[in-house]
């Protein structure tokens, strides 16, 4: 028997949770012959619409199938909700992919620290689309697997979870970015959207004791560092962060960082080889090219008298006759 | 289709407006669809839930979506976190929901308040969840602000339910 359905015991009519699909019931679990092997299958059937899903029995619980939580689960998430612990991450990346984790893999109690993350983060600001789209993902999951878990409509479900975080009578707070500052960290001011605070970028800008203003064949080197830092970021599909940008890393010892010039890049040099290395090339110089010059066994030919200017001489007369 | 079936008498005019209403905030009809009794041995407050499935005599087709309207208090939900304020209740996904005008007397005293929770209910007949935006109809409706607010949609609730109208129509 695989190893992932030891831990997991599945029989025909178990209600179970596929992640990121939802409540599901065991349809059947039989043994097929896929490539010549013979494996077997567990067949699932989302309750909410019917869809069909099969899955090897070895892969259960690598995908993160998992028993339907208990009541007092659900006790646990109310639990949760109510409590002002959890805020989320300012950091996007950060955050998007804590939500990721805890969307697979999380359970019933990483669906609510989804649904509670982000909704303390929509009372400091409106929530983006993309995490608007998530936070009902996770709130449809949350819902369905409650109501499963309570054997209670949906909607009854879903009062019952915003009954904690939304409590009747009062308004939900406002959030400043102060309160969700974590000890020790350093990029709490990286990830507030000025679009959707209203802020421009400059008044999101870094404390007074920062250096100088950086001169401006040092801005031009940093936005070439950001040009090429764009063909990384853009594989990742990352929104450009306003404001500052990263501070230019500090030269080698010694020597002086020369300052990036913008345009076509510098050629390559030549190999250095030893005669090349003997003779140090000279200088190239603008303009016309000088003329050949001839051989050196060659007679020196006669310089060419100046030409002058203005009307030939005419021919003196032969003298003595 | 919207249908509005009324449990107690209303005011036509009234009732035109409303459904004119819930027209504007979907953009499929809606029509008042006649009245219903309700359940004899079920007395004021009336359980939302019992109520949605007792009632009896109301025509609609498979995708229709009726809305039951009664002037009649509906009592509170006791839920496993706490009790729950029941204006209206709806069956995530079906085809049923309940609204009362109360504490007002008809629609029209109340009726910026009444709209809001119409949309409400027939937004979780839409499969919309509740939502974050204090301006949008599926925010909490025990909230205090709820019946401040206009009978309108957010972006991304607007955006859900013209899908999954376009679905059902599909």
């Amino acid at each position: 028997m695989p190893e992932g359905s030891a831990a997991l015991q599945l029989n025909v009519g178990d209600r179970v949770v596929y992640p990121n699909q939802g409540v599901c019931r065991v349809a059947a679990i039989d043994v097929k012959e896929v490539a010549g092997q013979k494996l077997t299958f567990v067949t699932m059937r989302r309750e909410e619409d019917g869809a069909v899903v099969m899955v090897p029995e070895g892969k259960i619980l690598s995908i993160g199938v998992r028993k339907v939580a208990s009541a007092a689960d659900v006790e646990e998430i109310y639990a949760f909700l109510r409590s002002d612990s959890d805020k989320a991450d300012l950091d996007w990346k950060q955050r998007a992919r804590t939500n990721l984790d805890r969307m697979t893999q999380g359970g019933i109690l990483g669906l609510a620290e989804v649904v509670k993350g982000l909704q303390v983060l929509s009372e400091l600001r409106p929530l983006p689309t993309k995490e608007r789209e998530l936070y009902d993902n996770a709130r449809h999951l949350l819902v369905m697997e409650v109501a499963a878990a309570l054997g209670t409509a949906e909607a009854n479900a879903e009062d019952s979870i915003d009954i904690v975080l939304f409590p009747p009578g009062r308004e939900r707070p406002k959030r400043t970015a102060a309160e969700f500052a974590r000890p020790g960290g350093e990029d709490e001011d990286l990830d507030l959207d000025s679009d959707l605070m209203g802020l421009e970028g400059g008044e999101l800008d870094l404390p007074s004791d920062e250096e100088p203003p950086a001169e401006p064949e040092e801005e031009s080197a940093e936005e070439g560092a950001e040009e090429e830092e764009g063909g990384e970021e853009a594989s990742e599909d990352a929104p450009k962060k306003r404001g500052r940008p990263p501070k230019a890393k500090p030269a080698e010892e010694g020597e002086p960082a020369a300052p990036k010039k913008r345009g076509r890049p510098p050629k390559p040099k030549p190999e250095v080889t030893a005669e090349s290395a003997a003779e140090p090339a000279a200088p190239k110089k603008r303009g016309r090219p000088p003329k050949a010059r001839p051989p050196e066994g060659a007679e020196p030919a006669e310089p060419a008298a100046p030409k002058k200017r203005g009307r030939p001489p005419k021919a003196k007369p032969p003298e003595g006759e | 289709m919207i249908r509005v079936v009324t449990l107690d008498p209303f005011d036509d005019k009234q009732l035109a407006k409303f459904n004119r209403t819930l027209y504007t905030a979907f953009g499929v009809g809606s029509e008042h669809s006649g009245s219903a009794e309700v359940p004899s041995g079920m007395s004021e407050p009336l359980d939302a839930e019992k109520l949605l499935d007792e009632v009896k005599g109301i025509r609609a087709y498979k995708d229709d979506k009726v809305l039951l309207l009664t002037s009649r208090k509906l009592k509170d939900r006791e839920l496993p976190s706490g009790k729950a304020p029941t204006v209206g209740f709806a069956r995530y996904g079906k085809d049923r929901a309940v609204l009362t005008i109360a504490p007002y007397k008809d629609l029209e005293t109340g009726y910026k308040a009444i709209a809001r929770h119409a949309l409400h209910q027939l937004g979780t007949l839409w499969e919309l969840h509740h939502c974050l935006d204090p301006r949008c109809s599926m925010y909490p409706p025990w909230t205090p602000s709820f019946n401040q607010g206009d009978h309108i949609f957010c972006t991304f609730c607007r955006e859900k339910s013209e899908q999954k109208i376009r679905l059902a129509k599909s």
